[in-house]
């Protein structure tokens, strides 16, 4: 226990050394909402549902974040550390190289709750942000949504040949999710074939999901979305454990 | 005492046999060095023997463990230093260091370590940012903190530049004056020839020699040769007072070139050109090397399978 929270606050400071990946977890999430709280304001809003826009953002924010780490960072480091054999260096030494996998995965949630709680405490502070919801709940709808991203994550490390894959197939799936699930724009204010694309999109299960108990609704709510998170986790997770090659 | 025990290995990739029905043993406190071309199948020895990969038949036995069934164990025991193996982006030596110190129960001091290795004002350097040959160092000394009785070397001079390799050289006979087995592999046959108490010589996954450098050299079984420049023309003299010593006599211009196999040829020479009062200089004896051994056995093996792959 004491050597793996030594890995683990290792691939901490390692991953604090990732300018991109700090980038994109930390400080994009609130540039946008800067950006788009200035613009729109919070002001409840007919538009909204009678709620202020960055109460309806905020939660597609935090979905965004989830998948900067899960779909970007968790599998692309994954990759990098297979391909350079660091795990296969260490399957030759009294640690398995499952300690580094669980201590990426450690790593990249906190992140991810950091990120979050940045985000939440700016719009508080600049757009007096507001929480309709039950915070259990909301932590519980978290935790799925991160279950399943970070299994499609592992699932791209365990498919990929080498790095230059999991990056390309990284990106494929992290761009659509980001700017078509409503994770960064509301899906409202998109066109009507966009948010047919976005039912084919995991995250948009998960972006729905938060912001409806975020705004007050209640897990029971949504058990399609519920079921379809943990069925992707089930399966992207399974297949993983299935495929995943340490060397 | 047999440290390493390799009986019969078979590795077998899909339709290629990597590694064919091997057998060796390394003594303890030696240093065993496998040779052979790309693709002879010294990576997949040494990772069946160090139980990084599951073999399909023969038995392999280290330090008296079962390197499939008490490879955790093992693992306490042995130092590795696996080909081409890389770190974590922007990692430190000093954090490094830490990684592995924390991995035993008895490690060694790695400032120690660095100093010794004269690295110990890199402690704070990226490990990405040192050069080729302190990395290779670097991975010398993870390999050490266990404070292992064997050391696993897979080709670490590989891509070094010729001052940092000899320098690596003599970290691995320091190796062995501590005490300690070293099996390694490599390309160089000038390394192998300088460090190694043993050699086995791979070719597409058999073993086609195994013996000491002396032992390997006889084996090849190649003549010695003699060569001087002269202006005069001796062939007819050397072949008919020395003809039963010497195989061959090639003359090049001014370039006279004697095979044998034996030794004397060059004091009966030399009595002989006095005598016959001819002018010569640039006398020259090669002994076959190592690498003449090598070239002729692998070359040999190729020949007798008769598909050459290059």
């Amino acid at each position: 226990m004491r050597r793996f929270k030594k890995i683990t606050i290792l691939e901490w400071k390692l991953l604090t050394r990732e300018f991109i990946t700090i980038f994109f977890a930390l400080i994009f999430p609130v540039m946008m909402l800067l950006l788009f709280g200035s613009i729109y304001g919070n002001e409840p809003n007919e538009f909204m549902n009678g709620y202020g826009t960055v109460d309806v953002s905020t939660p597609g924010y935090i979905n965004m974040i989830v998948a900067v780490t899960g779909l970007m960072s968790l599998p692309l480091t994954l990759a990098q550390y297979r391909e350079r054999k660091i795990l296969k260096r260490f399957m030759a030494s009294p640690i398995h190289p499952m300690d580094i996998l669980l201590s990426q995965i450690i790593v990249n949630v906190m992140l991810t709750l950091i990120g979050l709680i940045m985000l939440i405490i700016v719009g508080i502070i600049v757009f007096d942000l507001k929480f309709y919801g039950n915070f259990f709940e909301a932590l519980l709808a978290f935790i799925i949504i991160m279950l399943s991203i970070f299994s499609i994550g592992l699932f791209i490390t365990a498919i990929s040949k080498n790095t230059r894959m999991a990056n390309a197939i990284s990106y494929i799936i992290y761009f659509p999710m980001l700017f078509l699930s409503g994770a960064t724009m509301p899906l409202e204010l998109m066109p009507q074939t966009i948010r047919i694309i976005s039912k084919a999109l995991p995250m948009t299960y998960g972006v729905e999901l938060f912001k409806g108990i975020w705004l007050g609704d209640h897990l029971i709510d949504f058990s399609l979305e519920l079921l379809l998170l943990g069925g992707i986790t089930l399966l992207f997770g399974g297949l993983s454990i299935k495929l995943f090659k340490w060397v | 005492m047999n440290i390493i025990v390799v009986e019969n290995l078979v590795k077998k990739y899909k339709s290629l046999t990597a590694v064919n029905q091997i057998s060796f043993s390394v003594k303890a406190g030696s240093i065993f060095g496998l040779l052979g071309p790309n693709g002879a199948g010294k990576t997949t020895t040494v990772e069946c023997i160090i139980g990084l990969m599951k073999f399909d038949e023969g038995f392999v036995e280290i330090l008296s463990l079962n390197p499939i069934t008490d490879n955790k164990k093992l693992y306490k025991e042995i130092g590795v230093q696996l080909q081409e193996t890389s770190y974590q982006d922007k990692i430190k030596v000093k954090e490094l260091c830490e990684l592995f110190t924390i991995m035993y129960e008895k490690p060694l001091d790695y400032h120690r370590l660095l100093e010794q290795f004269g690295l110990i004002d890199k402690t704070n350097t990226n490990v990405n940012q040192l050069s080729g040959g302190e990395r290779q160092k670097i991975a010398i000394i993870l390999a050490l903190i266990a404070n292992p009785q064997v050391i696993i070397l897979d080709e670490l001079t590989t891509g070094l530049d010729p001052k940092s390799r000899r320098e690596m050289w003599e970290c691995i006979k320091n190796l062995k004056r501590e005490g300690r087995t070293v099996f390694m592999t490599t390309h160089y046959m000038e390394e192998a020839a300088y460090l190694c108490d043993q050699i086995g010589i791979m070719n597409k996954g058999k073993l086609i020699a195994i013996d000491s450098v002396e032992g390997i050299i006889d084996k090849a079984d190649i003549d010695i040769t003699i060569s001087f420049e002269t202006e005069d023309d001796v062939f007819h003299i050397i072949k008919d007072e020395l003809n039963k010593k010497i195989n061959k006599i090639e003359i090049n211009n001014t370039k006279v070139k004697i095979y044998t196999k034996s030794e004397d040829v060059l004091t009966d020479l030399i009595i002989l050109l006095r005598d016959k009062k001819i002018n010569y200089r640039k006398i020259d004896i090669k002994r076959p090397t190592l690498e003449d051994a090598y070239l002729k056995l692998v070359g040999k093996e190729k020949e007798t399978e008769g598909n050459a792959t290059v």
